[in-house]
């Protein structure tokens, strides 16, 4: 069986890449993109501990379909977003669209 | 209906026509003569009425017909409170003899009167436009005051003219029937009020070019002021009446021998130890003294005299009733009505201190006012001064103790002075007539002419025979022709009595006495006699019935109203017209019936004499030789400079003038912008400028401090927050990296304090 | 008519405050109704005010300690032990009657008002209500609240209908009277705390009665009640006015609409000769005592300064104003004599002056009344010869008998009943002031003596005014003026002034319906 620190590493790797993507991408949709990997290495981790460490009761299994289903909504909202932003201003870079400062 | 109520009902008609005119009728004039006439008539027949029944009453002076009510419910019972009411004792119904006789002639007279004439009146102000009533379309023209001036209907108020004389009669009536001080001061009141109104009743006159004469409005502020000095001592007098006898019926007070015994204590006895003049005075003496005032007020005897030559200004017959029939012996009536308090402390000898006052100044003004009659020039001012120096002689008769002459002479002066002035009128009426009629005829007036100058009259005997015979009774009734005029019997009772008990009175009013026959005779002579001076006079025509009427009516009663008084042993007419039943009938008003003074030769020829002499220089100075056109009065030779200080009426006008109305007057404003503008409402002011003073430094302090410190640290945080907005960069990555740094953090904080503390 | 009788005062003081606010719910561009309004609501309290003295006169009940008439009580303010306690005695319900009164007709003569009519009606009708409520309460924090109640719609009525000095006038009109009613409620409070009720009938027994020496929160009694006692006179002189706090008068009266003048003399004034009535001579009989000669004083230079500042001005209101300080000198001299002889007689055991001070009493009771419907109509005499001029100088007018004949008797009349011609209301209460108050002891003696100078220059200004405005030649520059208005009197304002002129002559002829209410009243007073 393959132990649970391998299940974590692939995970963090994941969600590090993901923080990479949010943080340094220009493109609003390679922001959203990063931010789905965030969330997925976040899956990971739920499922992992589930198996591992309570694997009677069903807590680990439930989050991981309520982050799906989160995620599902947050793409689809923030795509939506980036559209209308993209129609009104023509641009999909984040540093662009910073009207809401001071 | 009783007697009493029947005298309830005497005042009413006139009072009752008063209301009628003014409410429903005003707007008819010929309809308001009816309802006033009408009124007084009513009146004169129920006064007649009580009158028959009074005289029939057995002893009317211990059973005088009384009526009362409780008229101010004061304290716990009936005892406590003021009563009012209606009292005919025998003095009353000389009263009611008189003044409904006089009251009625002259309503009538007045109907006629008031019928026509004009006077100037002034145009004032710029403003023109659509006219009023005021404006009847006469000629303008500019007198050498620059004053604009047009003539004035005379007529157009006549139906307020009989409302105002309705009222005053009734006043006078209320007067007469009053059976207390209070209802008897009501009655005094209200005919003041109407006299006021009465003489500036052509209130709008000037008279052209003499912007300084007194026209009928100062006239009638005077008249009021005037008296009114004399009203305000007399409500004093009545107010301390009331407070130490609880009671002001005259039945009660004046009556009642123990009232009038606890009067006699003196009125000051810890002021009179320091003040010898107040020591002799009993209460009675004080109250009898201001309400002596009352009476020389209203009375116009020496020093209020002033006001009543000016309320000449007034329509004749206002002249006539008020200033010289009624209301002037209203002061006298109080007077004989107050007899008894007066002569409280009087034992046949020796007259207390308020008796002598009276004496005094009654005797000085019969001679006084006199001696200024015989210099005016105005019909009716010789009349007013003639007046005032009658009312002396009652006055005078009062202060001796002459109770019943004193009521005679009322009477009987009433009489014929109403007569007079009536008389003096229908002169007017004619010479202003004659005016208007020469002017038609091409003859050119000064716009100053004055009808009523006698100087510029003068034969008038045969224009108006009437007047001029009734004058001429009035004249011999009021210098006291002998035997055959009423002036002469009473006259002669008052002088009877001062020969008696006090000569130095005496020979003062035969001084009068002589002076009164010379300016009835000046008068005469310069009115009728001789040719006529001016066209007017030529002109003049008087013949209208309403006011020939009165006088003849007045004429015969001023002749035939002397002989209720003829002393007992006068030799024949004594007999002849009953012993005296004047005296005898109103001697019973007193508790002790005075003594009837023994006959006397002496005085009676010396009155005779003087009456006569007086008459005789007046003649042989203006009938003898009558005055020619432009001709001065032959006295000014004469008398020289007393000619001009009787002219100008010893000055006293200017004196009151310079002495009392302007240091009033300035005063006044003093007093208002001095203490209340400057003392009073300067402390307010200073209180509010220093509280408002205090209120803006207190400002000061918190905006300056408060304000400023509390602004200042906003400020301060405002300005640091807004060098933090630049965090906020819009950038959503920002953000993130400082929330990932953020939780490195706490990452790093809690791996800290987790495992490596 | 059971309830009537049980709730009258409550009724007569509360329907005028229900009406003006209906009225302010009223379109302001409805002003005939408003008007309308005001004038029938107004004539409600003027009913109920005629029933009950009606019923008063038919059962009097003039002990307020035993039973008031017409007597409500009901616990107000539990915490202060303040009472709902109304009632009233013969000088209350003389009082009730002339507000009462007085209102319609100030209602019917500011039918010339046309700026926010319902808002002018509501103050009106609220001001009606606080001066009833004052003459009507018997517990001291009520009549306080009242008193207060007054103030304010009278500020607002000279504030903003007044003529040209009017912020001036209100300003110092309010802050004037506030300075008063300030130590009154500190002196109420005071004897509040003392007594542990503000019950009128229950402090009128106890709060004279409490030994001088005895101490009281650290503090005498004796000091307490003087510090009370002078509070409360300064409250109620300025109120009055007592000379020398007058000059907000002439300024206030000047200013106001002719309805506010009217009320303001009518009745405003008499609130605080109630004052001195009601409560200064029963609580502090040994300080009124005391102090009755120096108000005497004050009363006489009043009655003088007030006749001669009268007779100086040029301007017709003011000098109408003026009349107002001169006439209620003689009320407060004679008040003066009231307290003298003390509240049953107490300073006079021998009942010397018991009669003179009854009598003196009643004359200042009846002197309220009278000036209350005299100097009513007098301001309002002046009020409609200044709506058709626009001026109140004397200068300038002149001759006005000619072209407005009813006026012009109608002003005579009312001035002879303000001079105190006999015949007409005012000599009756003058008379008796003077014959009440002469007697008393040398020191009245020489008050009246001199007053009697300012009853001469009473004739002087009144005649000064009637010269002036009536008489003399027609001055065209005045007619002019009023732009063709015509300067007569109208029906409406006939109608107005007809119960006052009826009330002038009923009261100058047979006075005994009216001093017989007020006589028992005074004299279980003073007995």
């Amino acid at each position: 069986m393959i132990p649970l620190h391998l299940y974590l590493l692939v995970s963090a790797g994941l969600f590090c890449m993901g923080i990479y993507g949010v943080l340094a991408r220009r493109n609003a949709v390679a922001i959203l993109m990063g931010i789905e990997l965030m969330l997925n290495a976040v899956n990971i981790n739920l499922v992992a501990f589930w198996r591992y460490i309570s694997p009677e009761s069903l807590n680990g299994q439930v989050f991981a379909i309520f982050v799906f289903a989160v995620a599902a909504a947050e793409a689809a909202v923030g795509l939506a977003l980036i559209i209308s932003i993209y129609r009104n201003r023509e641009t999909v870079i984040a540093e662009d669209v910073n009207i809401l400062k001071w | 209906m009783t007697l009493e109520t029947l005298v309830w009902l005497i005042p009413l008609p006139p009072l009752l026509a008063f209301f009628v005119i003014l409410l429903f009728t005003r707007g008819n004039k010929r309809i308001s003569d009816l309802v006033s006439v009408a009124s007084i008539l009513l009146t004169w027949v129920i006064s007649i009425i009580v009158l028959i029944g009074a005289l029939g009453t057995f002893h009317l002076g211990e059973n005088p017909i009384i009526t009362q009510i409780v008229w101010l419910p004061l304290g716990e019972s009936v005892e406590t409170s003021l009563t009012m009411g209606a009292l005919v004792d025998p003095l009353g119904a000389v009263m009611l003899f008189f003044v409904p006789l006089t009251a009625t002639m002259i309503f009538i007279y007045s109907t006629g009167y008031m019928a026509s004439g004009h006077y100037w009146t002034e145009v004032k102000g710029e403003a023109h436009g659509e006219d009023h009533e005021s404006d009847e379309h006469h000629e303008v023209v500019v007198d050498d005051a620059g004053r604009t001036l047009t003539q004035f209907d005379a007529t157009k108020w006549k139906a307020r003219f009989m409302a105002f004389i309705s009222l005053f009669a009734g006043a006078m009536l209320i007067l007469s029937i009053a059976d207390s001080l209070l209802l008897l001061f009501v009655g005094w009141e209200i005919m003041g009020l109407c006299s006021y109104l009465l003489i500036g009743f052509w209130h709008n006159r000037v008279y052209p070019n003499q912007p300084n004469r007194t026209t009928p409005l100062k006239a009638g502020i005077k008249a009021f002021m005037t008296t009114r000095v004399g009203d305000v001592f007399m409500l004093l007098g009545i107010a301390w009446l009331y407070s130490v006898t609880g009671t002001l019926n005259f039945r009660e007070t004046l009556y009642s021998g123990e009232m009038l015994l606890a009067l006699e204590a003196p009125a000051f006895p810890t002021l009179g130890q320091s003040v010898p003049l107040l020591a002799g005075l009993s209460i009675a003496g004080s109250i009898s003294i201001l309400l002596f005032i009352g009476t020389v007020g209203k009375s116009a005897q020496f020093p209020l005299h002033t006001w009543l030559p000016d309320a000449m200004e007034g329509p004749t017959p206002v002249s006539a009733m008020i200033h010289a029939a009624t209301m002037v012996s209203a002061g006298v009536y109080l007077l004989i009505r107050m007899f008894p308090l007066i002569t409280v402390g009087w034992h046949g000898h020796g007259y207390p201190p308020a008796m002598k006052v009276i004496a005094g100044v009654g005797a000085f003004t019969a001679l006084f006012a006199a001696t200024i009659s015989i210099a005016q020039r105005d019909v009716k001012k010789v009349l007013a001064y003639s007046t005032i120096s009658q009312l002396g002689y009652m006055v005078a008769a009062v202060g001796i103790g002459a109770y019943i002459a004193a009521a005679f002479h009322l009477m009987t002066h009433a009489i014929f002075k109403a007569l007079l002035f009536m008389g003096s009128g229908s002169v007017i009426h004619a010479v202003e007539h004659g005016e208007q009629h020469a002017h038609h005829e091409g003859h050119h007036f000064p716009i100053d002419f004055d009808a009523q100058d006698m100087f510029n009259m003068g034969g008038l005997w045969s224009r108006i025979p009437v007047t001029a015979w009734t004058f001429l009774v009035g004249g011999m009734a009021l210098s006291g022709f002998p035997l055959i005029t009423a002036g002469f019997w009473s006259k002669d009772e008052i002088l009877a009595d001062a020969w008696l008990h006090a000569p130095v009175v005496f020979f003062v009013l035969a001084a009068a006495a002589f002076l009164t026959g010379f300016y009835t005779m000046r008068q005469i002579g310069l009115t009728f006699a001789g040719k006529p001076r001016t066209h007017a006079a030529e002109e003049a025509t008087q013949r209208d019935w309403r006011m020939n009427l009165p006088l003849i009516v007045l004429a015969v009663f001023g002749v035939v109203a002397g002989y209720v008084g003829v002393h007992e042993d006068f030799p024949l007419l004594g007999r002849l017209f009953g012993g005296n039943p004047f005296h005898h009938f109103v001697s019973q008003t007193l508790l002790e019936s005075p003594e009837v003074a023994l006959f006397n030769w002496t005085p009676v020829l010396l009155s005779v004499v003087v009456a006569v002499g007086g008459l005789l220089v007046g003649w042989l100075v203006y009938v003898r030789r009558p005055l020619e056109v432009g001709e001065a009065d032959p006295l000014k030779k004469v008398l020289g400079p007393l000619y001009t200080l009787f002219e100008n009426k010893y000055y006293f006008d200017e004196l009151y003038e310079v002495a009392f109305i302007r240091p009033s007057q300035w005063l006044a404003r003093q007093i208002y912008e001095v203490i209340d503008r400057g003392m009073i409402d300067g402390l307010l002011h200073f209180i509010a400028r220093s509280t408002e003073w205090w209120a803006f430094r207190n400002k000061d302090f918190d905006t300056g401090v408060v304000n400023r410190g509390v602004d200042s640290m906003a400020e301060g945080i405002g300005e640091a927050s807004d060098s933090f907005k630049y965090v906020q960069s819009g950038r959503i990555q920002q953000y993130l990296a400082v929330v990932a740094a953020g939780v490195l953090m706490l990452a790093a904080v809690f791996i800290w304090a987790l495992f490596l503390h | 008519m059971d309830f009537i009788h049980q709730n009258l005062l409550t009724l007569i003081t509360f329907i005028p405050l229900a009406g003006g606010v209906l009225l302010l719910l009223f379109p302001g561009e409805r002003k005939n109704a408003a008007r309308w309004f005001a004038l029938v609501v107004s004539l409600i309290p003027l009913a109920l005010a005629l029933l009950g003295w009606m019923w008063f006169n038919a059962a009097p009940c003039n002990d307020l300690v035993q039973q008031a008439c017409f007597e409500q009580q009901t616990l107000w303010f539990p915490i202060l032990n303040s009472y709902y306690h109304l009632g009233v005695d013969g000088i209350s319900m003389t009082m009730v009657l002339l507000t009462t009164l007085l209102t319609p007709l100030a209602i019917l003569i500011s039918w010339s008002i046309e700026d926010r009519v319902n808002l002018y009606m509501a103050l009106f009708l609220t001001l009606e209500m606080g001066m009833l409520g004052v003459f009507v309460s018997l517990d001291l924090l009520l009549f306080f609240v009242f008193w207060e109640f007054g103030l304010v719609p009278m500020y607002f009525l000279i504030n903003m209908w007044g003529s040209a000095n009017r912020q001036y006038a209100s300003f110092k009109f309010i802050i004037y009277t506030m300075a008063g009613s300030l130590g009154l409620l500190l002196s109420i409070q005071l004897i509040g705390l003392t007594m542990g009720t503000f019950d009128l009938t229950e402090i009128m027994v106890r709060w004279p009665a409490l030994a001088p020496e005895s101490r009281l929160v650290g503090v005498a009694v004796g000091v307490v009640k003087n510090v009370a006692f002078w509070l409360f006179v300064l409250a109620f002189a300025i109120k009055v006015p007592v000379w020398p706090f007058h000059t907000w008068l002439p300024d206030a009266h000047t200013e106001a609409p002719t309805a506010g003048s009217m009320i303001l003399a009518g009745v405003l004034l008499k609130l605080g000769a109630y004052g001195f009535l009601r409560l200064v001579l029963p609580l502090f009989p040994v300080q009124a005592h005391n102090f009755a000669p120096v108000l005497a004083v004050l009363a006489m230079l009043a009655i003088v300064l007030g006749a001669f500042s009268s007779f100086a001005q040029t301007d017709f209101k003011r000098l109408v104003a003026y009349s107002s300080v001169n006439h209620m000198g003689w009320v407060v001299l004679a008040i003066a004599v009231a307290g003298w002889v003390g509240v049953g007689g107490q300073h006079d055991p021998e009942g010397i002056n018991q009669l003179n001070a009854i009598i003196a009493t009643n004359g200042a009771v009846l002197q309220m009344f009278n000036h209350g419907i005299s100097a009513a109509a007098m301001f309002a005499l002046v009020g409609m010869m200044y709506d058709r001029l626009h001026t109140r100088d004397l200068t300038q007018m002149g001759g006005l008998w000619l072209v407005a004949p009813v006026y012009g008797g109608i002003m005579i009349f009312t001035s002879m009943a303000s001079l105190g011609l006999p015949g007409l209301n005012g000599f009756v209460s003058e008379f008796m002031v003077v014959r009440g108050v002469w007697p008393v002891s040398p020191v009245f003696e020489l008050m009246v003596f001199i007053s009697l100078l300012g009853l001469l220059f009473t004739g002087a200004y009144i005649l000064k005014a009637i010269a002036h405005v009536l008489h003399g030649p027609l001055n065209r520059d005045a007619v002019a003026l009023a732009h063709g208005r015509s300067l007569e009197i109208n029906l409406r304002e006939v109608v107005a002034l007809a119960p006052l002129l009826v009330l002038m002559l009923l009261i100058g002829v047979f006075p005994a319906w009216l001093v017989g209410v007020i006589n028992q009243t005074v004299t279980l007073l003073l007995t």
